[in-house]
């Protein structure tokens, strides 16, 4: 877990927080800043008060539900994962205070509003190719919620799909999610398979799938997905 | 040399060299000139040698040598010129015995003419760059005689006739021919092809173009392979008699192209006839013919290979699919046999043993045996068949060689883990039922397959014979020590090590407590002996022999299986049992209970029992009885020995499923194996990798291999590459 870091960037005024490169800037710690730099770190505690249920101490789903309906932004939105990742969130529903504090601060956002404002950045952010890999990797960990889980069964699977590749990929998806659902190989998919899917899209072309070679290395489900794909097309 | 003293003296001997009498030179070659006339005339017998060379040689030394050589040349020409004439006048079959004659007369003529021109032929000739004088002659004959206008064409024409019609059967001068052929040859390899043997190659290729045309619309395919063959062997013999020896290899290109080479499909695949038909019917002279003359052209013997490849194929695959065939396991075995039998004869015999056959003849069964996926449990019922009863009384020469073959259709199979399977059922059964023939046999057998396949293969089956040995022993020492119960019932127990033995789920039976309390015994003196051990009765394996009394006093032996003597038991305190009654006492599960009954009740010659109602089925109502009518003309009853048998298809299922679960450890430890040396391998290396290690127990499927990579993936052996998709990595 990072530790909560104690520098800013810019400074806290300027109400933008434009893409980052996050953290880079050593602030000059002058004394006038250093009030403003605690001040805003206690914003980030009280608004992780605000909806952390206080037994735990931390976040629950209950809060994150709370959290999005102030956001005004649906549950599902893959934006709320999109945060979990920047948080680097390790279980699923709950935020813990050094990780909303990190999360927070790389997004340098200490109030409500900011954090609003900030979030079609960071749909920016996990979008762009260098890091797409590493928040569509994330989101499968994500929902590992169990201690030694390998595997994530089909209908969340299928869910996840939907809304981390949806829009990039919609037609691959609704494909390969209709597939899932009528197969009968696995009932479970692992951090291999879910990495091929996001390999698959990005490499395949569809819906002819022509350059695709079953006598690579891709996992056996997308092989039989093909066959499947293929045969309900007519195509032989 | 003296001057003034000697003046008197005048010495005239180089008085010659200095004089250039113009006429000198004249009469000389005039001398010359007359002798050569005189020599072809026949006449040479008045003239000095001693002289003329004399002559000649003085000519030469007086710088006359040019005149010396222009005369020869023009006196011979004249000369050449009548004896054209004279040989154009030869009429008929004369022409080539009087150009012959001529021939021999220029020989002898040009020798003594070189003879006496030697010194020129020495001197003026190499230094002026002229033709030798042996050489010239010939060069003049040719140029005069052989190319003449009239001669020429004439010449061909008749040798070319000649031939011909050697080749319709007449008989020719060949000492004519041959003579004339030389005379070709001498004037030089231009000459001679230019003049004959072009021609020669180009009129026989017209002619077995016609020939062989004509054969194969009236001949079928033996029959023309004969008439090629003997024509090859003419037109040898034909060089060796009167042609020069390098045509021989020209004229065989001849024959072969236009008789062979230029049908070979045809006759291939003549119908009745070609080469199908030859296998079929052995006939080993043919086959060898057609072999030996296909061999001299490009791709005959291809051709043929591929032809008895396609056939031997289908047949085979006939054979393997024939439903009619696969209700007999060891007829099919068999059938296979004799079919590799028979193609090595013909090989061996009409192919000299080509080892390219042979390989096409392996690979041909190789495909077509793995076609049908019964195939290595049929050989193991073969097997089984074969050491039950087949071998008996054959002498151990015989049953090495009958092994031998077998194990050869084993090196077929690409699935020889299923055969082992098998065999260890097979095996089991006839241990454990004492069914072998021939102990030596069996041992014979598993050292074959450990030589093939290697010690893991056998190690089990090995197991067993150890296990069986043991159990001997131990029976001996429980004996020994309970010397009381030698009175009573015998019993015998074989202890079978677990892992080596085919598991049978064994169910649930009561044993007569006669039985029962024995059995207690042995398992206390057993596990007093070996500690640590658990015993569990396999009551589904075993038999007993009871002796029997019926209702009219016969007497007989009846040799049952374990379930069974549970039941016949039963009756010595009953008179009639129903089989709701049968089942409670026994708790012999169900289906093998309803079996057993059956084979007791419904076989004619082994009903021991009686049923109610006399149905072939089991109801769940039936009553049972002791068949006091029972009898059979034997003292000793067999009844329901366990014989292996041709699975049911649940029972294949089965085993095809067991199989298959075998073989993912298999391949996982080979897929190990491999990245732990490797490291870092790429997936279609990785695949074949694995296909190779694997190929002498079965043929692993590439979509099964990706599934275990996979599951290796999952278990954190094995990771992708993060750069390159492809790659695989070990995870120490």
């Amino acid at each position: 877990m990072p530790r909560a870091s104690k520098r800013k960037a810019a400074p806290a005024s300027s109400s933008s927080v434009t893409a980052p490169p996050p953290d880079q800037s050593r602030s000059r710690t002058a004394k006038a800043t250093s009030k403003t730099r605690l001040k805003e770190s206690d914003q980030i505690d009280n608004l992780f008060d605000t909806y952390a249920n206080s037994s735990l101490g931390q976040i629950d789903p209950e809060g994150i539900e709370t959290l999005c309906s102030d956001m005004k932004v649906e549950y599902t939105d893959v934006r709320i994962l999109m945060l979990a990742w920047k948080m680097k969130a390790q279980r699923q529903g709950y935020f813990t205070k050094d990780e909303w504090q990190a999360g927070m601060k790389a997004l340098k956002a200490n109030t409500l509003l900011k954090l609003v404002k900030t979030l079609s950045e960071l749909k920016k952010e996990a979008e762009a190719p260098q890091n797409f890999e590493d928040f569509y990797s994330f989101a499968f960990k994500y929902c590992l919620t169990e201690e030694k889980q390998k595997g994530v069964d089909i209908e969340s699977t299928c869910e996840l799909l939907k809304i981390v590749l949806g829009y990039q990929f919609p037609s691959q998806v609704d494909s390969l999610v209709e597939y899932l659902k009528v197969q009968k190989d696995y009932k479970v998919i692992n951090k291999d398979q879910w990495m091929g899917f996001l390999r698959f899209c990005k490499e395949i072309s569809f819906p002819d799938m022509a350059n695709y070679d079953e006598n690579q290395a891709w996992p056996l489900i997308l092989d039989n997905f093909v066959d499947w794909k293929k045969q309900k097309s007519g195509g032989r | 040399m003296s001057n003034q003293k000697k003046r008197n003296f005048q010495i005239e001997a180089f008085k010659h060299r200095v004089v250039v009498d113009p006429k000198y030179a004249d009469k000389t070659w005039k001398v010359l000139e007359h002798a050569i006339h005189e020599i072809y005339n026949h006449n040479a017998s008045g003239l000095s040698f001693e002289e003329l060379y004399r002559n000649a040689y003085n000519m030469v030394l007086h710088k006359f040598g040019e005149k010396l050589y222009s005369g020869l040349v023009s006196t011979m020409t004249s000369h050449l010129k009548e004896i054209s004439k004279s040989i154009e006048a030869a009429q008929g079959e004369s022409f080539l015995e009087e150009l012959n004659r001529k021939w021999n007369d220029h020989n002898k003529a040009l020798q003594m003419i070189r003879d006496i021109l030697m010194y020129m032929d020495r001197t003026y000739i190499p230094s002026n760059h002229k033709t030798p004088v042996h050489e010239l002659g010939l060069n003049l004959w040719r140029d005069n005689i052989i190319h003449s206008s009239k001669i020429q064409s004439r010449l061909l024409n008749t040798l070319l006739e000649l031939v011909h019609r050697e080749r319709t059967g007449e008989v020719i001068d060949r000492g004519l021919m041959r003579n004339i052929i030389k005379m070709l040859m001498d004037l030089g390899s231009a000459v001679y092809q230019e003049d004959f043997e072009k021609h020669f190659l180009e009129v026989s290729a017209e002619f077995y173009k016609v020939e062989s045309q004509k054969f194969i619309e009236c001949c079928d395919c033996g029959e023309y392979l004969k008439k090629a063959e003997k024509r090859l062997n003419e037109e040898i013999e034909r060089v060796t008699h009167y042609l020069d020896a390098k045509s021989e290899i020209k004229i065989t290109s001849v024959v072969e192209k236009e008789m062979i080479a230029n049908h070979m499909p045809r006759l291939v695949h003549m119908e009745n006839s070609g080469l199908v038909n030859m296998l079929l019917d052995d006939k080993y002279e043919d086959l060898g013919r057609m072999y030996n003359l296909f061999r001299r052209v490009p791709n005959g013997l291809l051709t043929i290979r591929e032809v008895m490849t396609s056939h031997l194929r289908e047949t085979g695959k006939q054979l393997v699919t024939d439903p009619e065939r696969l209700k007999d396991p060891v007829e099919f075995v068999q059938r296979l046999l004799d079919e590799k039998d028979k193609y090595d004869s013909i090989i061996n015999k009409a192919f000299s043993n080509d080892k390219t056959f042979q390989n096409a003849l392996t690979n041909s069964f190789e495909y077509f045996i793995n076609l049908n996926a019964r195939s290595p449990e049929f050989i193991s019922l073969f097997v089984d068949d074969k050491l039950r009863k087949g071998l008996k009384g054959v002498s151990e020469e015989d049953v090495e060689i009958i092994l031998d073959k077998v194990m050869m259709l084993f090196r077929y199979l690409q699935e020889k883990d299923v055969f082992e399977k098998y065999y260890k059922q097979h095996l089991a059964k006839r241990l454990l039922s004492g069914k072998t023939v021939s102990d030596d046999a069996e041992r014979s057998l598993i050292v074959k397959l450990k030589t093939e396949c290697g010690y893991q293969f056998t190690s089990k089956l090995e197991g067993m014979f150890t296990d069986m040995k043991t159990s001997q022993d131990t029976m001996q020492g429980f004996y020994a020590s309970h010397p009381e119960l030698g009175e009573g019932p015998t019993l015998v127990v074989q202890v079978l090590t677990t892992g080596s033995w085919p598991t049978q789920p064994s169910s649930t039976c009561n044993l007569p407590s006669e039985m029962s309390a024995l059995c207690e015994k042995f398992r206390s003196y057993y596990l007093g002996t070996h500690t640590g051990r658990r015993l569990s009765w396999q009551t589904n394996m075993g038999n007993a022999d009871m002796k029997a009394t019926f209702g009219k006093g016969q007497k007989h032996e009846l040799n049952v299986s374990t379930y069974q003597m549970c039941v016949l038991m039963l009756f010595n305190n009953a008179e009639r049992l129903s089989y709701k009654e049968i089942e409670q006492a026994t708790e012999i599960p169900a289906p093998e209970l309803k079996r057993c009954l059956q084979s007791m009740a419904c076989v004619k010659g082994k009903n021991v029992l009686r049923k109610e109602p006399m149905s072939k089925d089991i109801g769940e109502e039936d009553a049972f009885f002791v068949n006091d009518k029972f009898s059979s003309k034997f003292y000793k009853v067999k009844i329901g020995t366990v014989v292996a048998q041709k699975e049911s298809e649940p029972e294949k299922q089965e085993t095809r499923q067991r199989v298959e679960e075998d073989r993912k450890p298999q391949i996982e430890a080979a897929l190990v194996r491999i990245m732990k040396s490797r490291r870092v391998l790429d997936h279609n290396n990785l695949i074949s990798e694995v296909t190779k290690q694997l190929q002498q127990r079965f043929l692993p499927n590439p979509t099964e291999i990706k599934k275990r990579i996979e599951s290796l993936i999952e278990r954190d052996f094995l990771e992708r590459d993060n750069v390159d998709r492809k790659l695989y990595r070990y995870l120490a």
